[in-house]
Formats: structure tokens, C-alpha cells, sequence
């Protein structure tokens, strides 16, 4: 049992190595993020935010699929690698909802680079905490 | 056993500023322990006496064992047990490690790797060899073996760009100078000084990631042609990485677009002659790797134009056009010459094998 736990322990060491080689040096915004978002510690949101970067604009969706959100803005200030991002969606009742958040980027050289800051959907106002995958 | 694993990552191929500070100077004196006599660079270990009687062992990093050997050493030039008095640049961390600038041996007074004070053999000035159809060649000539060694130099800028001061790989001297390196566009300039204030030691490729792009042809290791006439292709054998090649096909088929590439490290290249120079172009790049050692950006969009010149049997020079959109305002060319290595082959050399001398 020991030695299976050890290997299935070197498995993921390996793999988080792997992913650890192959970051992404573009620009700092493009690919896929997950984390989540919420108005309190306990009260939080799965989210997925896939962003890409064409020479003039960074596009992207959040949460990709039936429930998909396009963003309708994203403003990345590299003086200090703050970003906005603005949206319009509906909410699970269908009702239209605006979601903006503002965070801040850290760790910009690491493939595991982290975005965070304030969330604000609709009337709730909350935190989100995401990395790059 | 798992902290092991997340301790640094293989750190064996990283470039001269980040690893060592070139604005301070060390000197130690003490008796050799160990030489690696390893590609891609060669270390000796010293044990260290200091005032109090303690000892600590210092890693002496004295370069490429190709350069050395190009310079007449041979690893027997040094003696485990020998006393020696070394100069040199401090590693930039805490580490007990140097880069030589001077190594002398005690017992006879004797600098020993010092750079060559006379050229280092070339072949006899000669016409750029051809194939029997009158195309230049790129590699030897008939019967002959040798490759292309060193670049003339480690950075790209601009070619329109004035004369920017910075190290030998690129770090600048002033930051304010990035604005002249390259045509960036705003993002892609905050992240080149990102990496340059973090004197460039994200680098990729000291992860062992391949130079991908026009800073393939900068490695210290030099790289290789294999012309292949009846298959249509050239092969690009390169030194400086884990045993990598790159296939340019000549046989007229079309580059297609980016979008329809697999992203790679070397792109998807087709190659045309225009009179002696060949021209390649190139695109499907991955965004895994920096353009050169200073840290230049790019994305997907990357598309180059290499052409290649040899003018002689000596020299060929290489010019690159750097189209990328989501990087830079405009397009931007630059060039170096490499140097003709004669009657030598391109040594083993895997990335791995120093990884545990930077510490």
C-alpha cells in the first residue's frame, strides 16, 4: 500500500514538473483560467475564463459551454499588470446580469501565473482568485 | 523525497547575467577537488580556506570544454590536489560559485584556460563551395567534414538600431533602451523588461526548452547543414539543444497559414534559392520559448524570413525578418555571421548534464 501510495506520489510529482517545463510566453493573458469567485470565503463559484490575445484585443468567454458568458471587455494596464474585465450574461434565472472584475496578475513569468481581485455580478460583490492552466 | 522534486528546476543552460553579477569580482585561492570536464560548460572545485580555518567548496565555472579545447586545453591541464588562485564574477545568488576570468596555478605560476591569444584555426580564406549544379553549398565542401560554430553574436536587435549598450546575452545596461531593440508593442515591451529587470532568469531555455527561432543559430555548440537534393528538404542539425533538428523543405510546396500549423518550437519552414542566398520562411510556431536569450516576445502569429548567405567558405550570414502583429508594431529585420568550424564534427551535448552545478 505504501509503495503504491509513493508511486501514485511520484506520478503527480512528475507531472506537475512536466507542466512546470512547458509555460506559455506570449502574451500574459491568453489561455485558459480557472478558480472561482464568491462573496465570502465559503460562498464560492466555480469559473472558467478563456482569453486570447489578437494585436489589438483580448477576447474571451467565461465559463465555456451552455451558460457561456462572452466578455465584452478586457483592459490590461502593464504598468502594473492590473486587468478589467467587463461582461454581460444572463444569471441561472435569466435574467441579464453585468459582471465586472478587476485583479491583479502575479507571478507574471510563471506558467501558474495568478489573477485576482474584486468581483462584482450583478449585486453581489465578492473576490476571485484564478490561474492560468 | 517529493520536496527534492520541487526543488529548482534543471537550471543547466542559463545565460551569463542570470546566473552570475557581473558588477562584483571574487577571488579565492585553494586546492582542487573535482574536475567536470562536461559540455556544456566545464567546472573545477576548490576547497577554500578562509581565516578561521573553515573550509568551503567553491564550483569554478571556466566555460564551454569546445571553446577550451578550441583554445588548446585539455582537461590534464589542471590536477585534482593542485593549488590554484582564481578571478572571477560571483554567482548572483549566495552560492559559492564563480565564473573564471583567471586561473592560475600555483605551483608553476601558469594561467591556465586563458583564451586563445591567436586566431583560432580557420579554414584558408576560400570561395563558398558548390554543388555540382553551381548551388552554393552549406555544408563542406566534397570530402571534408566541419559545421558552423560561433555566432558573431548572442543578441538580435534591430538592424537599424543604433549601437545599444548591454551584456554579451543581452541584458541591458539602461532599460530605457528597450524602446530600440524592437518595434514592441506595449504589452510585449512590459514583458521584455519584466525579463530583464529578473536579470533573464526565467529563460526557458535554461529549462532545457529548445531555442526555437532565430536564437538556434546563437548556440555555443553551433549547428549543422545536411543538404538532401533528392528528397527536397534540408536538415538542420542543432548543437545547443537535446539533439534537435529542423526540417526546411525546398521541394515547392506551399507554407499555408499559421492557424493550419501544429505550433512548434521550429516552425513549419519552405525554402527557396534566390540566386546564392536561401531563403526560408517560416511559421506554426508555439509560444514555449523566447526569440533570443534577452528575452524578446512572440506569439503564435510569429512569422519569419531567414535567409542564409555564405559568402565564402568561412563566413555565412544570417538574416532574419520577424513579422508578428500581436507583438510588434511592424516588421523588423536582424543579422549576424557565424563562423566556419573546419574539420570538426558538433560534439554530444545534452542539456541535463550540468544541472547540478548551479546551485
Amino acid at each position: 500500500m505504501e509503495r503504491r501510495a509513493f508511486h501514485i506520489l511520484c506520478l503527480f510529482t512528475c507531472l506537475a514538473v512536466v507542466v512546470t517545463v512547458f509555460a506559455q510566453e506570449g502574451h500574459p493573458l491568453t489561455g485558459t483560467w480557472s478558480g472561482d469567485w464568491g462573496p465570502t470565503p465559503t460562498q464560492r463559484n466555480h469559473i472558467t475564463l478563456v482569453m486570447s490575445w489578437d494585436g489589438k484585443s483580448v477576447t474571451g468567454t467565461i465559463n465555456p459551454g451552455p451558460d457561456a458568458i462572452q466578455i465584452g471587455t478586457v483592459a490590461l494596464d502593464v504598468t502594473n499588470w492590473t486587468v478589467r474585465i467587463e461582461a454581460d450574461g444572463k444569471d441561472q434565472s435569466g435574467n441579464a446580469v453585468h459582471i465586472s472584475a478587476e485583479g491583479k496578475i502575479d507571478d507574471l513569468s510563471s506558467a501558474h501565473r495568478k489573477l485576482a481581485g474584486t468581483w462584482t455580478q450583478g449585486t453581489t460583490k465578492g473576490d476571485f482568485r484564478i490561474s492560468r492552466d | 523525497m517529493t520536496a527534492l522534486f520541487f526543488a529548482e528546476p534543471v537550471l543547466s543552460q542559463r545565460s551569463f547575467s542570470s546566473t552570475y553579477d557581473s558588477s562584483r569580482q571574487v577571488k579565492v585561492q585553494g586546492i582542487v577537488t573535482r574536475i567536470d570536464w562536461v559540455t556544456p560548460t566545464a567546472f573545477f572545485f576548490i576547497d577554500v580556506r578562509d581565516a578561521t580555518g573553515t573550509v568551503a567548496n567553491w564550483a569554478v565555472d571556466i566555460g564551454s570544454p569546445i571553446e577550451l579545447e578550441r583554445d588548446g586545453w585539455k582537461r590534464s591541464a589542471l590536477r585534482i590536489g593542485d593549488a590554484v588562485a582564481v578571478e572571477g564574477v560571483p554567482a548572483r545568488n549566495e552560492a559559492r560559485q564563480a565564473s573564471a576570468k583567471s586561473v592560475v596555478l600555483t605551483r608553476t605560476g601558469k594561467r591556465l584556460f586563458a583564451p586563445s591569444t591567436t586566431r583560432r584555426a580557420a579554414a584558408p580564406p576560400a570561395p563558398a563551395p558548390r554543388w555540382p549544379d553551381g548551388q552554393i553549398r552549406l555544408g563542406p565542401p566534397p570530402g571534408k567534414t566541419g559545421y558552423w560554430g560561433s555566432a558573431s553574436t548572442k543578441i538580435l536587435v534591430e538592424n537599424t538600431a543604433a549601437k545599444i549598450p548591454m551584456s554579451d546575452d543581452g541584458l541591458l545596461v539602461n532599460i530605457a533602451d528597450a524602446d530600440k531593440v524592437a518595434p514592441f508593442l506595449p504589452w510585449a515591451k512590459a514583458v521584455y523588461e519584466y525579463r530583464q529587470r529578473r536579470f533573464l532568469r526565467d529563460d526557458p531555455y535554461s529549462r532545457c526548452v529548445p531555442a526555437g527561432g532565430p536564437r538556434q543559430f546563437q548556440m555555443p555548440n553551433g549547428f549543422q547543414f545536411i543538404e538532401q537534393k533528392d528528397l527536397g528538404r534540408i536538415l538542420v542539425f542543432l548543437g545547443g539543444g537535446n539533439r534537435n533538428w529542423r526540417v526546411i523543405f525546398t521541394d515547392g510546396r506551399p507554407l499555408g497559414t499559421a492557424a493550419e500549423a501544429v505550433p512548434s518550437y521550429y516552425g513549419f519552414s519552405v525554402g527557396r534559392w534566390e540566386k546564392d542566398t536561401l531563403v526560408v520562411e517560416s511559421l506554426g510556431y508555439n509560444e514555449k520559448f523566447w526569440l533570443t536569450s534577452a528575452g524578446l516576445p512572440h506569439t503564435e502569429a510569429l512569422h519569419l524570413t531567414e535567409r542564409f548567405t555564405r559568402s565564402d567558405l568561412n563566413t555565412l550570414k544570417y538574416e532574419v525578418t520577424v513579422e508578428d502583429p500581436r507583438t510588434y508594431t511592424r516588421p523588423w529585420t536582424g543579422s549576424w555571421t557565424i563562423q566556419w568550424v573546419p574539420d570538426q564534427d558538433i560534439q554530444e551535448y545534452f542539456c541535463e548534464d550540468n544541472s547540478d552545478f548551479v546551485r
